[in-house]
């Protein structure tokens, strides 16, 4: 029977997840936080098969992905309306799932740190509790719409934490976001958007506005996580991320940019959170 | 103060099953009332509580109607909530292994995912009525798992409880001939408390220590005195309570506070 520390490096064939809710205090978010995780486990093959449990990991770690909602959502959605669990189980991918509320993911003017919450703390914390890896090239966050700026944001804000982050149909431009006069902007809550940003009308140039932070980093020469963007075509938020990766190109950024045809749905995205985890520069097994 | 509620796979159960898991996390009354909050730190491991339903019951029990996240929050304990269904912590003779899963396959789980001590003395087991006996069986089954093992309102006396249910004294919900292949001969068997205690006597092994807590008032609790009796025959390491009560969570959320005191622990994280 191959010990836990042979198995390293083989590829484990067919795993299955835990799926785990919790909730706890966050100090940065001063509040109880809820998330959803899936952390790989072992498959009734090795048990049937062999006559040992095969539990023992001998201090291996997962790759982690973080993975975002969009406004008006919470850290069910994903693991509710998309198959993120079957993506990840096939790749022996840990997925983390955080509640973000509708702060885009940021320092809050008059509110709470989720900046801080999702990109220090929660890897920070979860190390402790779960074996997950905290290395760069093991931790990965990706997010839809309000998430996919989130993913970007904390990517280009936190570039040693990432290995990778992908925005699916992200809000790449939110100086156009937050000024739009479109219907469903007009939707967006009002009063987070005055809570979110110091002057929501006034983005331009500053850390919010995701095409001057990446500005920043080109000019610092800082390594970049890779950065993998995707929108559907007929997507109503399409426009801000033309424009995020026409500004990505002038810099001379390296961002991947695929078009497909869709809206601003969960079909869209649970196709294309499978393309991301395809994408992901997962080795298949627990490292050690 | 963390709490995880956990679905997976059990390769033993062959389907998915559900834990419920506390993890000492700093919290907002640690910061407000300047308390010990610097225990989850790299490398910190928790001792742990394996906390047994009763019949009826699911692993959610213990979460919903007792306030046993304060208890382990305040002594830094770890508590792994698991569901055995009706089986009265048994392998069944039609139906699932559920012995097998809570003593072996269950730990080997939670280590792998958790920081949870791996070392005998930090590993104890507890649980009310039909899991108060499926901790001492575990606690019986393997000695050298568990430092301590507590029974609150207990089926301690388990030939006594099953003749009193077939002779309807007492009513449950097992159906004995899926749980054993020879109801009738349980006696004397390895399903007998009594039996599997003088066994590992006899073998030489040591035993953990035993609580034993029950309601005056409980109608199990003539069993429990017998069981007192013969347990102290035995010579078992045993602490025996009795205090005013019945079979209900009144009586269990009082007295597993009693059994927590009485624990062996560190009160902080430990380092393995």
């Amino acid at each position: 029977m191959a010990s836990a520390g042979e198995r390293f490096g083989k590829r484990i064939r067919r795993i299955k997840m835990a799926h785990i809710q919790c909730g706890f205090y966050s100090p940065s978010l001063e509040k109880n936080a809820n998330i959803t995780v899936f952390i790989p486990t072992l498959n009734a093959d090795d048990y049937l098969i062999g006559t040992d449990l095969h539990y023992g990991m001998e201090g291996g770690k997962y790759q982690t992905l973080y993975l975002l909602h969009g406004s008006y959502g919470g850290c069910t959605d994903w693991s509710l309306l998309a198959n993120v669990e079957r993506y990840a189980q096939a790749r022996a991918l840990a997925v983390v799932m955080p509640s973000g509320e509708n702060s885009s993911y940021i320092n809050m003017d008059k509110g709470e740190a989720y900046l801080t919450y999702i990109s220090e703390e929660l890897p920070e914390f979860l190390a402790k509790i779960f074996p997950l890896s905290t290395a760069r090239e093991d931790t990965f966050i990706a997010g839809l719409s309000m998430g996919g700026y989130g993913a970007f944001r904390c990517a280009l804000e936190k570039p040693h934490r990432y290995g990778y982050a992908a925005a699916l149909s992200g809000g790449l431009d939110m100086q156009a976001l937050q000024a739009s006069s479109e219907e469903h902007m007009q939707k967006m809550p009002v009063n987070y958007g005055n809570a979110v940003f110091a002057d929501r009308y006034h983005i331009e140039g500053t850390d919010d506005d995701l095409s001057a932070l990446l500005a920043k980093r080109v000019h610092e020469k800082a390594v970049l996580p890779e950065l993998y963007m995707t929108c559907g075509t007929e997507d109503f938020i399409r426009p801000t991320n033309e424009k995020f990766y026409s500004d990505a190109e002038k810099l001379g950024a390296s961002v991947t940019y695929e078009r497909a045809h869709g809206i601003h749905d969960w079909d869209f995205w649970d196709s294309h959170i499978r393309e991301v985890i395809h994408r992901l520069p997962c080795c298949g097994d627990l490292k050690k | 103060m963390a709490y995880f509620q956990c679905n997976f796979f059990s390769p033993t159960l062959c389907f998915n099953t559900d834990i419920n898991v506390i993890i000492p996390t700093p919290n907002s009354d640690e910061i407000l009332n300047h308390k010990k909050s610097d225990y989850l730190s790299d490398g910190a491991k928790f001792q742990v509580l394996y906390l047994l339903h009763g019949a009826y019951g699911d692993y959610s029990d213990w979460m919903r109607l007792t306030s046993i996240e304060k208890y382990a929050q305040e002594h830094k304990l770890a508590v792994v909530m698991p569901s055995a269904s009706n089986s009265f912590y048994q392998n069944m003779y039609r139906g699932s292994d559920y012995m097998t899963y809570i003593l072996d396959e269950l730990p080997a789980f939670v280590n792998s995912l958790f920081p949870i001590s791996r070392k005998r003395e930090n590993t104890f087991v507890a649980g009310l009525s039909m899991g108060g006996y499926g901790a001492l069986k575990m606690a019986f089954e393997k000695p050298e798992q568990y430092a301590a093992c507590a029974s609150l309102s207990g089926a301690v006396d388990f030939t006594g409880i099953v003749k009193a249910i077939e002779n309807g004294e007492i009513s449950g919900p097992f159906r004995w001939n899926h749980i054993f292949e020879h109801p009738e001969a349980v006696e004397g068997s390895d399903a007998d408390l009594f039996a599997l205690a003088r066994k590992r006597i006899t073998e030489g092994r040591t035993l953990p220590r035993i609580f034993q807590t029950c309601g005056t008032e409980d109608f199990i609790y003539p069993q429990n005195v017998h069981a007192h009796q013969v347990f102290e025959e035995i010579g078992l390491d045993l602490t025996y309570e009795e205090h005013p009560g019945i079979h209900d969570w009144d009586y269990w959320d009082t007295h597993i506070r009693r059994v927590i005191e009485w624990l062996p622990l560190a009160n902080d994280s430990v380092r393995e």
